[in-house]
């Protein structure tokens, strides 16, 4: 079997799914995959709900990514093993090495600091890639589209900012 | 704690549409989309933000493009209704200005770090605990963030801009972006 997909049929099967995904056949609603991370924390923290108006706006939508989450992660999983046999506990990506540093630990530290950035981001903004890039922007919506923008260059800047330009493996 | 987690299941069967099994499917699938288009990839997301691979805007831009199109005709069908985030001017710039700089630095976002998890990424795993925080966080101090996201300035759309030719507006934008699609030059980080 080829190990990976192009992205052109990836394109299209993603639009496949967000419009089975917003059809009343299937769940009448857009993909989203931010909302559930207040939800589980709330949960894990065992937050009372009534205390905290946010858990009660993301109860619906939070459970909802919940479960779709559980399905991600599953055919992530055996994808993984039976399709790109890429499975394999790892702790910094090549890329990493190449063009930041050699160390595990700056490796870790960084992805704890940007995982919280992201989610606080995406909280403040209301969505994530999936529901504001994917599923917003196919709706036309102009929030989505500030959000794209606003995301595109402060990506691009950062990427330039933070890491090298040129490869290390050289030495 | 165990029956708040199986509560999820409770609440998702009473939505109106799509039961548990079917929000199960539509995860599944988009797992093994992700998985096997590699996008999940740090090589893909960062090696973007550093304009060493393009795969990830490639993917992008078609499948909003064309599901922008197929999406008009399904509501104009009734098969389905739109869903429109509000503009919150604050909430969208901060928001997008944070979100920017932890995908470029994580290479991850929040659809596509739960698939790297399920291929054994422990860095990625650390990144979500560094998520739940954040989650936490927002939670605890909505009342303060809520300062910084402003005032709902409603959930304009291009239908709502260019009303009576609304169709035609959607089929420039998706047609615009599958064109942007095949147009970004294919770059492909290596990943080894």
């Amino acid at each position: 079997m080829i190990r990976k997909m192009p992205w052109w049929l990836g394109g299209i099967f993603m639009a496949g799914l967000l419009l089975f995904a917003f059809s009343y056949i299937g769940a009448g609603r857009p993909i989203g995959a931010s909302t559930y991370v207040p939800y589980f924390a709330g949960i894990l923290f065992n937050l009372d709900p009534k205390a905290y108006p946010y858990l009660q706006e993301v109860h619906n939508a939070g459970a909802w990514e919940g479960v779709m989450l559980l399905g991600a992660l599953t055919g992530g999983f055996l994808t993984s093993i039976f399709v790109t046999k890429t499975f394999k506990f790892t702790l910094m990506p090549p890329a990493w090495k190449k063009y930041k540093n050699n160390s595990v630990k700056s490796r870790l530290i960084w992805s704890f600091v940007s995982g919280f950035l992201l989610i606080i981001g995406a909280r403040l903004a209301g969505g994530c890639t999936s529901g504001h890039f994917l599923s917003g922007m196919s709706q036309g919506a102009i929030s989505s589209m500030i959000f794209g923008g606003v995301v595109l260059v402060t990506l691009l800047i950062t990427g330039k900012l933070f890491y090298k330009s040129e490869a290390d493996d050289a030495r | 704690m165990l029956d708040r987690i199986l509560s999820i299941f409770t609440t998702v069967g009473q939505e109106p549409h799509g039961s548990v099994w079917i929000v199960l499917l539509i995860g599944f699938i988009f797992g093994v989309i992700v998985q096997y288009t590699r996008v999940a990839e740090f090589e893909k997301i960062a090696g973007f933000a550093m304009l060493k691979d393009t795969v990830v805007p490639k993917m992008l831009f078609l499948a909003i493009g064309l599901a922008s199109i197929g999406l008009f005709v399904m509501v104009e069908m009734g098969y389905a209704e739109y869903h429109i985030k509000p503009v919150i001017l604050g909430g969208l710039i901060v928001g997008g200005i944070l979100f920017g700089i932890g995908m470029a630095i994580f290479g991850k976002c929040p659809g596509t770090g739960p698939v790297s998890i399920a291929e054994g990424r422990i860095d990625v795993m650390v990144g979500a605990a560094g998520g739940i925080f954040g989650g936490l966080f927002f939670t605890l101090y909505y009342d303060k963030f809520k300062m910084i996201m402003g005032e709902s300035l409603g959930k304009p759309t291009l239908n709502t801009i260019f009303t009576g030719h609304e169709g035609l507006s959607i089929l420039v934008f998706g047609i615009g972006l599958i064109i942007i699609s095949i147009i970004i030059p294919l770059r492909e980080l290596d990943d080894k």
